[in-house]
């Protein structure tokens, strides 16, 4: 825990020890400047926290890092592999869908909506890519999916249809079904912001748990909380810049930002 | 009126038919089907071009559908059957077409090419309202697990899209059956044709077309009950309120209960 914490304070890290590299990254929707030349780094078993207001661009990193999004300048690497493009004459061009496919393999997402498969079992979504992505042998896909089905609390109802699960339930099947394909990196989009608050506990339960056994994570959050004990760097946004970046000792003890004074000001 | 109808002549149409029309009926029903596998795979093949990431697929997708959903089926037929002989100077049409198990007529493979290729444009509309009700969502997660468009269209889009795709491909099955007896019209000998050939002989109009209807509504009324057996076999137990097919049935013949019960 020490030496993640160390690696996020600004000292220079190796670039073998990054997972993430996104520098000057560029998006527009139509005239909307959403990223302006947003560089960030995360290093290898780190977990940063984005938060920022609403349509600050946070979540558009977040979907540009597996290239759910294109991106119009830039460039984003995840384990030193280029992400959703290739280099040709020395300029970026959209790679083959399925090249990008492979890329994604590396990288877990967990949705604030779920996305679960409504027509599989718990289980069935857990399995579907080891077996059908990963060509994995149905046994040992169902035995991996039973053990992380059991890691977030919910052996007993693998063979229960998504609509029968309650929120926090669903949530914690996805980042199962995420964490199915041994991803080097996860991505959380708001994974909470779609739950009651009687459930919202136990997924961040296991999204802590995660991050302490050195799972490199990303995590668009508004759960302050949450970034405060499990973050070893916060990341705040606003109108589509990083305006500061810091542990969150720092954050919540002394922002330096006028904005995010006023940011964490209204949100705490 | 009724008792100029020759009963006899009707009678032995829908209780005896002779050996002529058995292969009639028998020709209706697979030019129904083929034609419907066609359009179906045309229109699936349709509805995925136009969700290319190519411009010039997107375009001809449209094409296609404002082409054949914008002119008369009858005259699709003729084109087919007649029109590229004329305009070509080829046939593409062969006199019959050798399927290994049996003959299929040169006019019949016509007709089969013509109505398949016209219900693929009604059917690339269904496909796209089918896949375009699926959430959005869907197939994020499914990418983002690192599946290709093509897989995840095939294993997470297309079994949800079922659901909503099936009702209507049903109606368009059930159109399909009563629209071969167009096909009478390049001389394919089905059930329309087969009624038209007995009444020049004996000029018994009503008595022909009477059964003609009512073999048409046995086709119909046959696949309404197949229907939905297969919808209830799509709806998958994630919502508990979906009827029983029993129940679908019933929904099916509703006019015929409403008119069951005005009459008591």
């Amino acid at each position: 825990m020490d030496a993640r914490r160390r690696l996020g304070q600004g000292r220079a890290v190796s670039s073998n020890d990054l997972c993430v590299r996104a520098v000057d990254v560029d998006k527009h929707f139509g005239r909307l400047h959403v990223l302006k030349s947003v560089s960030l780094d995360v290093a290898k078993g780190e977990t940063v926290c984005v938060i920022g207001p609403s349509g600050s661009g946070k979540s558009t990193l977040l979907r540009c890092i597996n290239h759910l999004e294109t991106i119009d300048g830039g460039r984003i690497e995840v384990n030193g592999h280029l992400i959703g493009y290739r280099e040709r004459n020395g300029k970026l061009v959209e790679d083959s869908d399925k090249n990008i496919a492979k890329q994604r393999c590396e990288v877990g997402m967990v949705f604030q909506r779920f996305n679960l498969f409504p027509h599989k079992t718990a289980l069935q979504n857990v399995i579907e890519a080891p077996l059908k992505v990963r060509g994995e042998a149905k046994e040992r896909a169902t035995r991996v999916g039973e053990e992380l089905l059991a890691r977030v609390g919910l052996a007993d109802k693998r063979d229960v249809y998504p609509g029968k699960l309650s929120g926090g339930q669903q949530q914690r099947v996805a980042i199962a079904r995420a964490l199915a394909m041994r991803p080097a990196l996860m991505l959380f989009d708001e994974p909470t912001s779609a739950l009651d608050p009687e459930t919202i506990g136990e997924v961040l339960a296991v999204m802590q748990e995660l991050a302490e056994v050195g799972m490199t994570m990303v995590v668009v959050t508004h759960e302050m909380g949450f970034a405060r004990r499990a973050a070893d760097r916060v990341v705040m946004m606003d109108e589509g810049q990083i305006i500061e970046v810091g542990t969150p000792e720092h954050f919540f003890t002394a922002p330096t930002h006028d904005r995010t004074k006023q940011f964490l000001s209204k949100i705490l | 009126m009724l008792a100029s109808l020759d009963w006899s002549v009707l009678w032995q149409r829908i209780f005896h038919p002779d050996h002529e029309f058995v292969l009639a009926l028998w020709r209706t029903i697979y030019i129904a089907v083929a034609a419907q596998l066609l359009g179906v795979i045309l229109g699936l093949i349709a509805a995925l071009m136009r969700m290319s990431r190519l411009a010039p697929l997107r375009l001809l997708s449209g094409l296609y559908v404002l082409i054949f959903r914008g002119t008369p089926v009858i005259v699709q037929i003729f084109f087919v059957f007649y029109g590229a002989n004329l305009l070509l100077g080829v046939t593409i049409i062969p006199n019959s077409v050798n399927l290994g198990v049996f003959q299929l007529d040169g006019k019949a493979f016509a007709g089969i090419l013509a109505l398949g290729i016209n219900e693929g444009a009604y059917m690339r509309e269904i496909f796209r309202a089918g896949i375009d009700s699926i959430d959005k969502g869907q197939m994020e997660a499914a990418k983002s697990l690192g599946m290709p468009s093509g897989l995840a269209m095939r294993r997470i889009i297309l079994p949800q899209a079922a659901r909503v795709i099936v009702p209507p491909l049903g109606n368009e099955f059930n159109n399909m059956i009563k629209t071969t007896s167009l096909v009478a019209f390049i001389g394919v000998t089905e059930l329309f044709q087969n009624a038209e050939i007995g009444l020049s002989q004996t000029f018994k109009p009503v008595e022909y077309f009477l059964s003609v209807a009512f073999w048409y509504l046995v086709l119909t009324a046959v696949w309404s009950v197949i229907q939905a057996w297969i919808e209830r076999k799509l709806a998958v137990s994630e919502r508990g309120e979906e009827l029983s097919w029993r129940e679908r049935i019933a929904a099916a013949w509703t006019p015929v209960a409403a008119w069951g019960r005005g009459a008591r």
